[in-house]
């Protein structure tokens, strides 16, 4: 896999803006794991309480590497948002294995903490074999990190047998308990792509707050605007176990939608009259608190501004590509698009010129047409979707598959040429993920399923909690809709498989099988 | 390792009723600010402390308001928070609010100038019953009628569904035994109004049009509840004050009228007429 697109060019302002910040660029790089600096050979103060409490995490895995992730915080919920920690940057050791008790190390190093980057560390890893197990784990002062697993992607030019990967999406930490991410993790996809609303940035209040048993402590009775509220709101989602565990136990590819800003924005406007010049500073601290506890490419470290990059291209050998897609940050409603000239280019072009056997878009919101008053997703924008339909209908364009989440509903459906005319070719399928605990309990139907069921496309409909498994082969794509019964009460729920669909390579569309 | 952290520049202060309107100028982007700190006391300078704390605020300036109809001085100290925790230096400003017409004699008045709407019908939560409770809108008669009763806490528009689209008039009637010597004053206090479409009235006083008003931007916050005094309260007050010609005024009954002509709610925290200071 590739984390970082090849025809991504750099930014062009990254390394001057570094230059003239002085110190904190400095801080900066080396909170990203910048190897070799002086900063990294220096030792903070000690701690005296376990660091880790906000787990461990891997992400963008390629074939020769991934990125890997940890956040000091021995007081997560600490209201400034620094997690308990001291100004003081702290050196922070991470180790790669082949084995699980760290008897067979091949790569290790160092990445400087620093209070700048909330003292979270992005260590890329390199040079490792591709299509293999490895474990890893950091080490500060005394204390030593929980081990997390991750698997290199194939190299190109080979065809793995299969490759299994889970959609997750939507997880309010106030809605809900979070077993389904205990269930991902124990079903040990090759990887995990979160497709969006990774926090919430509403007030948490005795009317929203539907996780039983708990209480969020001080600073969250407010919407998260700044920085410290925001850092603070990914403390108290990551302090959930089971999340912990879906990423110690599997590589995330993580791609925000709206609510790690604000609700149903769109690029600098906010649905709600923020006016543009203060939205790019709430953009850009959102975005730095979503780098900042996340396993992402430095890519999505906005520097000098509130810009990111979240697109990104991950090739598995010669069977898939995942087109990782941002469609929020450069939509432009008043043009049609939802991906930006540039990301649609991209896209469209990389999807034309794809080898592989499938080809993946791992995003946002819902591609199919559902009613036209949907304008927050691909109904919103036609033109942008048939653009896409048609290049999906293109011959050089193997087995489009379209990965969604945001709706809080497991729903499949094929995708038409077009939407307009019910009996042009299905030219691609959509797997929509339900949310981890957005909405609480959820119910198997909802007053919303007319809208969805009304179409013949639309193959599969439900409201419950869970994920989407999925499992990829030459021949075929086989996704399991995985539901959890209850969230709000306890994290014990367990979970079934409450549909499983098939498609065919070479053969466009859903099959339910029984 | 230390870390840099901007000083803030171009701190402003500006009073006007009820509120002071503080502007600085934006933080370069590198290094990051995560938030200012906005430190505030009466009759002294604040000190960085958590009860001298008023906001944090992520955007370079802050509306510091509820602060009543009185003229108060106000003194603030602004710094900037860094992504890292460091503070940059402080600046400091000071302003007086301006005194509302709400702190003359009344000759009429609904509610209390109080920044709470929750002394009105149907308050803080009850848009749903509005059209049942007021089909034909509002007919308020000083001196027997009561805010809990016969002035809701909402203003609907012509662009609220929930209000059947149309545009909504209340009337407040009150009595007097001589007309003014000199112009009296209009205050009406809002809790909020609608984020996007706060929407524009007429006001009337005995059949003469006085003035048309454009409410401000709110928060669409103040249909749901109606305490903007409240520690974290996301309403947004405004305030419409201007003086009535005396002439307008008639011995006996008087009868001001205020139309809702375009946009959505506003949400009440009192309305009067005051006389001169």
């Amino acid at each position: 896999m590739d984390a970082h697109p090849p025809n991504s060019p750099p930014h062009p302002r990254r390394r001057s803006l570094l230059k003239a910040a002085g110190v904190s660029s400095a801080a900066l790089l080396a909170g990203i794991g910048v190897p070799g600096t002086a900063e990294a050979a220096w030792s903070g103060a000690r701690l005296r309480d376990d660091p880790f409490r906000l787990g461990i995490a891997s992400g963008d895995p390629s074939d020769d590497g991934f990125e890997l992730w940890t956040r000091l915080a021995p007081e997560p919920l600490a209201p400034d948002g620094h997690g308990g920690m001291p100004l003081a940057p702290f050196d922070v050791r991470w180790e790669v294995a082949e084995d699980e008790r760290f008897r067979r190390v091949v790569r290790r190093g160092h990445a400087l903490a620093t209070a700048e980057l909330a003292h979270s560390v992005h260590p890329r890893v390199r040079g490792l074999r591709p299509e293999r197990l490895y474990f890893y784990r950091f080490r500060t002062g005394r204390w030593t990190s929980p081990v997390g697993r991750v698997r290199t992607a194939p190299r190109a030019g080979t065809r793995p047998a299969s490759f299994t990967f889970a959609t997750a999406s939507c997880q309010a930490w106030y809605h809900g308990w979070f077993s389904a991410h205990r269930h991902l993790a124990a079903d040990a996809p090759d990887v995990v792509f979160f497709l969006g609303d990774y926090i919430y940035e509403y007030a948490i209040t005795a009317a929203n707050l539907w996780r039983e048993g708990v209480t969020p402590g001080e600073g969250h009775d407010r919407e998260t605007v700044t920085l410290a509220e925001y850092r603070l709101r990914y403390a108290l989602t990551k302090t959930d176990p089971d999340l912990q565990a879906a990423h110690a136990a599997a590589p995330f590819v993580i791609t925000p939608d709206d609510h790690e800003v604000q609700n149903n924005y769109a690029d600098e406007t906010s649905a709600y009259g923020i006016p543009p010049e203060d939205f790019r500073l709430r953009r850009a601290v959102a975005y730095r608190a979503l780098y900042e506890n996340a396993p992402l490419p430095r890519a999505a470290l906005p520097i000098g501004g509130p810009d990111a990059r979240y697109q990104r291209r991950l090739v598995i050998g010669d069977l898939a590509t995942f087109n990782v897609l941002d469609t929020r940050q450069h939509r432009a409603p008043a043009r049609g698009s939802i991906l930006g000239t540039s990301q649609e280019r991209w896209l469209l072009d990389g999807l034309r010129g794809s080898r592989t056997t499938w080809n993946v878009l791992a995003q946002q919101v819902a591609v199919m047409h559902v009613t036209d008053d949907r304008v927050d997703q691909w109904d919103g924008f036609p033109a942008a979707r048939q653009r896409l339909l048609d290049t999906f209908a293109d011959p050089s364009v193997t087995n489009p598959v379209v990965l969604t989440g945001d709706t809080h509903r497991a729903t499949a459906g094929d995708l038409h040429a077009d939407f307009a005319d019910p009996g042009s070719p299905v030219v691609g399928s959509e797997l929509i993920t339900t949310s981890i605990a957005s909405d609480g309990d959820g119910a198997d139907t909802d007053p919303y399923e007319p809208d969805w069921t009304q179409h013949p496309w639309v193959k599969f409909y439900s409201g419950r909690r869970g994920y989407t498994l999925c499992r990829m082969t030459p021949r075929e794509l086989t996704a399991d809709f995985r539901t959890v019964p209850w969230v709000q009460r306890d994290a014990h729920a367990p979970v079934s498989t409450l549909a499983r669909f098939v498609t065919e390579a070479g053969r466009p569309g859903l099959e339910k099988v029984n | 390792m230390s870390y840099l952290a901007h000083p803030v520049r171009g701190l402003r202060a500006s009073g006007r009723i009820a509120t002071v309107d503080l502007t600085w100028h934006a933080a370069p982007w590198m290094p990051l600010v995560d938030h200012f700190a906005v430190y505030a006391a009466r009759g002294r300078a604040p000190r960085e402390s958590e009860e001298s704390l008023l906001a944090r605020t992520l955007y370079p300036h802050l509306t510091h308001a509820v602060l009543g109809p009185r003229a108060v001085t106000w003194h603030y100290r602004v710094v900037a928070v860094m992504a890292s925790g460091a503070r940059g230096r402080a600046a400091t400003a000071s302003a007086t609010t301006t005194a509302s017409y709400a702190t003359g004699r009344p000759l009429a008045a609904v509610g209390e100038f109080d920044h709470k709407g929750l002394e009105f019908a149907l308050s803080p939560a009850g848009s749903a019953d509005y059209l049942d409770t007021f089909p034909d809108g509002v007919d308020y008669r000083q001196g027997s009628s009561s805010p809990g009763t016969h002035w809701p806490y909402l203003h609907p528009g012509p662009a609220d569904g929930w209000a059947g689209r149309r545009r909504h008039t209340f009337t407040l009637r009150f009595a007097l035994d001589a007309v003014p010597t000199a112009d009296p004053g209009f205050a009406l206090w809002l809790t909020d109004t609608h984020a996007t479409a706060p929407g524009e009235a007429e006001l009337s006083l005995n059949g003469t049009r006085i003035d048309g008003i454009t409410f401000e931007k709110g928060a669409t916050k103040g249909s749901l509840e109606g305490d903007a005094t409240r520690t974290g309260s996301p309403l947004k007050p405004s305030f419409v004050e201007l003086p009535l010609p005396a002439a307008a005024f008639t011995t006996g009954e008087n009868v001001l009228t205020l139309e809702k002509t375009a946009g959505s709610w506003h949400a009440y925290d009192a309305i009067g007429v005051f006389a001169p200071h």
